[in-house]
């Protein structure tokens, strides 16, 4: 390797050395010199709006800005005269000239600084409260900076109203610099494009076109232009007025497959925020609305379960944990093990799903570990296991000559995964579409291929072998005679290419005939080596499966040892379950799938919020969602990521695993006594190796079942419109999920009437 | 309507570099942008209707609703604003209850400012629809309106 080129360059009398192809400002950065700049977006390129940045190089006319101006060999640059120093407190006053200044400039800020001695009308405590922003402004951090005390021009005040329409956000636009960030975030990093400049000079705004709502205009509320919002114009609803928040965790959110890693702000105790990780090598911090926006109000809603309960003639009693355990240990010891059913979410983290199926195993005797899942998919679920796991890594998404998404829309969901195939498809990857209403692809897509869910299986089945005489099949005539010219033009194109890539979305999972158009997606990948890719809700569908919380697998089993995702043949005996036949005790934990469960004496319910049924648990008991316990999960990808505790669990809620080894300790059966997630995490490293330090994505077998699998108990269809976390809609304790929900059911309503 | 967008579009690529004189033609067909025509250029350009909005609103050629029946330019230029073309601007304006770039709600009137019509000599001036009226005054012009239906 040659060694690169240094450029010699003088920043404030200081000699420094600095790779070529930065700009001034980046080579500043580099070497601690503060420029102060209010519209720069690594990675975007520069923009050059707020004129903040505007420096002194010899041999330039003027006073270039240096976000703009690339550096050379032997330039001297200086940043901090007195003559650009009243050049940028000037240019500041314009821009300050619409913009309120009250939390700027006060003359009592030093002592209020010192003392939080505030003026008398505030409280001492809050002190001033102008904007939701204030303290965490970098408008205010650079007003200081520049050492700007007063403003001398008029304030050219707009006197909009502050738009709290949509969910999530609200949109002070007074506030508003327009350094063009959010615009930028929306359009280039998101590729989204709802944001932009409406008409121009003093009068521009920024929004989406016709006066429209977000919410109509097709914003994702992925809350980009948020995170980088230099001023309060932009701010989250729930956390508006908390201020600055105390700490930041890094976890993994817990409400799909994907695994985006979300930074959780939080301040006494609760979760006030979620931004994105840009950091992050599984979503580059595009990370969509649900870990975004619907953690806080998830983790802290009013309706969470605080104590633990037992259902008395009269209604429920808090009981306490010791009182709780030993109810539950009552009742679980001395039946059989076929009279017990054990339900257990996949939204659970790995170490809270293998001590169940140890709880299952060893303390309950059995294999009857059950999970919605199962009658969600039905007898497609082997089928769909086998997908999931073999699922490719995203990153193959921009590397494809031929993209094809089924039943997938970005929108409000897995957009790691939408941003990746806009991206391609802006490259010039052939991209087309099949869903049955619109998808926020459809934009970019070749083709749409607008069908209904029932004739997927038949489509993908003329799509693969494509011939006009097809027509003779009846089943197929319709379809060659609507879209045959359309299958014949883009099968040309992905036959050409050798790299495809097929996406399937979570509507699969709802669709008639399921199994039929799984079976056609197996074939892609078997026979004509597409890569696939599941976007599933499980979110740790994958965590389930090699920690063997599942009937006939044990933990490590389903693990192959090769780093290759593609799959590989090992017979295991997956035994069907039977959800219909009447149990003694069910024990539910983290599900609420009050219409699938048989009938029983018993019924305990584990959980951080009651589910709305008319079926009532005989014994409730609280337990800590993601936020409050820590653990890992395995993505669909097959990374292990942590989930790390960031606040303590909610008042008397424990984690799933204390509660299940408490049990398990009073009725002195199996192995299971855990201090913390640290000792579960040794006993998983007896099956995989060194878990969970495991940096390679893990590989799994194939899994060759007997049987049907489980029995569908009733058809489910249409639920996977619907997120939702431990059994629980997101839509009915997250009020803007509700309106989103709200929303996407009114667009498929429109889309059926208008076909 | 959609079908005669279609047969605009089609005389233009699908670039986006086309976008401003697509939006031209469908200004010259329709009168107006609309939001029907924005989301079939979305479609045909391959970029979000807000996009289109944002560029299109930078324009003042521009307009997104459907034009009234006849349309009102008065000269502000030098030449007509010595000569009093302000003061005809405010007259039409507190006549017809609208301010500049806005239309009557019965559609009847656009009014527009413009900053010369090229007739300096004849000021102050007044465009009506492809008349030009020189030498205004108020009098003059509240008869003149009444030409107009």
């Amino acid at each position: 390797m040659t060694k690169e080129k240094r450029l010699s360059i003088t920043i404030d009398n200081r000699n420094v050395e600095v790779r070529p192809g930065l700009t001034i400002l980046q080579a500043a950065r580099e070497n601690n010199v503060f420029i102060p700049s209010l519209c720069t977006l690594e990675p975007l390129p520069s923009y050059g709006a707020c004129r903040l940045c505007v420096v002194e190089v010899d041999g330039l006319r003027g006073f270039p800005t240096s976000c703009t101006t690339p550096v050379e060999d032997g330039m001297v640059i200086r940043t901090d005269t007195a003559e650009i120093k009243s050049l940028r407190q000037e240019v500041l006053k314009l821009l300050l000239s619409e913009h309120p200044a009250s939390c700027l400039f006060c003359t009592e800020q030093n002592e209020c600084k010192q003392f939080q001695g505030t003026i008398r009308k505030v409280g001492v405590t809050t002190g001033c409260r102008y904007c939701p922003n204030d303290n965490r402004c970098e408008l205010q951090q650079v007003t200081e900076k520049i050492g700007l005390t007063e403003t001398s021009y008029p304030v050219y005040y707009r006197g909009f109203p502050v738009e709290k329409y949509d969910p999530f956000y609200d949109r002070d636009y007074n506030l508003c610099i327009l350094c063009g960030r959010c615009v930028r975030v929306c359009n280039n990093v998101r590729l989204n494009g709802t944001l932009s400049f409406k008409q121009r000079g003093k009068l521009t705004t920024i929004g989406p076109a016709f006066e429209r709502s977000h919410l109509e205009a097709g914003c994702e509320f992925c809350g980009a232009c948020v995170t980088v919002c230099p001023t309060g114009a932009l701010s989250t609803k729930v956390s508006k007025w908390y201020g600055k928040p105390d700490n930041q965790v890094s976890t993994t959110c817990s409400y799909c497959s994907v695994g985006c890693q979300i930074l959780l702000q939080t301040k006494n105790n609760e979760v006030l925020d979620a931004l994105p990780d840009y950091e992050s090598p599984v979503d580059h911090g595009l990370i969509c609305v649900k870990g975004r926006f619907a953690i806080p109000e998830y983790v802290h809603s009013a309706l969470r379960l605080s104590s633990p309960q037992r259902l008395t003639p009269v209604g429920y009693e808090d009981i306490s944990w010791e009182q709780a355990i030993t109810e539950a240990a009552e009742k679980l010891s001395g039946i059989k093990p076929e009279d017990c059913l054990v339900m257990v979410s996949p939204q659970l983290t790995n170490e809270d799903l293998f001590v169940t199926q140890q709880f299952v195993r060893q303390v309950m005797g059995s294999e009857n570990i059950g999970s919605s899942m199962m009658s969600d998919l039905g007898n497609s679920l082997q089928m769909f296991m086998d997908l999931v796991l073999h699922t490719d890594f995203f990153d193959v998404i921009e590397k494809a000559e031929g993209v094809f998404t089924i039943g997938f829309d970005s929108t409000y969901g897995y957009s790691p995964i939408g941003i990746s195939v806009k991206k391609a498809a802006q490259k010039g990857t052939t991209l087309i579409t099949l869903d049955s209403v619109d998808s926020n692809l459809d934009m970019l897509s070749e083709t749409v291929f607008k069908i209904e869910p029932s004739r997927w299986a038949d489509f993908l089945d003329l799509f693969l072998d494509y011939s006009p005489k097809r027509s003779s099949e009846k089943r197929l005539a319709d379809l060659v005679s609507l879209w045959g010219d359309d299958i014949e033009r883009v099968n040309k194109l992905f036959l050409k290419s050798s790299s495809n890539v097929v996406i399937v979305g979570p509507k699969l999972i709802g669709a008639t005939d399921a199994q039929g158009v799984m079976e056609k997606l197996i074939k892609m990948r078997d026979t004509f080596s597409w890569k696939v890719i599941v976007a599933h809700p499980y979110t740790n569908l994958a965590g389930m499966l090699a920690m063997g919380a599942f009937p006939g697998i044990k933990p490590g089993e389903l693990l192959s040892d090769g780093d290759s995702r593609s799959p590989l043949t090992v017979q295991t005996n997956l035994s069907p379950l039977d959800l219909k036949k009447r149990r003694k005790v069910v024990y539910l934990i983290g599900e609420a799938p009050f219409d699938v469960i048989p009938e029983c004496d018993y019924l305990i319910y584990q959980n951080g919020l009651p589910a709305e049924s008319s079926r009532q648990p005989d014994l409730i008991l609280p337990a800590s969602l993601f936020t409050e316990s820590g653990g890992t999960m395995m993505s669909v990808e097959g990374r292990v990521l942590p989930i790390q505790k960031a606040v303590e669990p909610y008042m008397n809620s424990k984690p799933d695993w204390w509660i299940m080894s408490n049990i398990a300790e009073k009725m002195n059966k199996g192995k299971m006594k855990y201090k913390d997630v640290s000792s579960i995490q040794g006993e998983i490293r007896k099956h995989i190796k060194g878990f969970p330090n495991i940096k390679k994505r893990l590989a799994f077998s194939k899994i060759n079942v007997k049987g049907t699998g489980a029995v569908q108990v009733k058809s489910r269809e249409g639920i996977f419109t619907q997120d939702s976390y431990r059994g629980i809609p997101l839509a009915e304790v997250v009020m803007g999920m509700k309106a989103i929900e709200e929303r996407v059911q009114s667009i498929s309503c429109s889309d059926k009437e208008a076909q | 309507m959609s079908e005669t967008i279609e047969a605009v579009l089609t005389q233009y690529s699908r670039k986006s570099d086309d976008l401003i004189p697509i939006l031209q033609g469908v200004q010259k067909e329709f009168g107006y942008v609309s939001l029907e025509s924005v989301k079939k250029i979305s479609r045909y350009l391959r970029i979000t209707e807000n996009q289109i909005y944002g560029v299109s609103s930078f324009y003042a050629q521009f307009r997104f609703d459907p034009p009234g029946r006849h349309s009102i330019k008065a000269c502000l230029g030098t030449a007509c604003h010595v000569r009093g073309g302000a003061t005809l601007l405010e007259m039409l304006e507190r006549g017809l209850g609208i301010s500049c770039g806005e239309t009557t709600p019965d559609k009847r009137f656009d009014l527009e400012r413009v900053a010369c019509l090229g007739c300096c000599a004849l000021s102050p001036v007044v465009q009506i629809d492809k008349n030009i009226y020189s030498r205004m005054t108020v009098t003059k012009l509240t008869e003149l309106l009444k030409e107009y239906e």
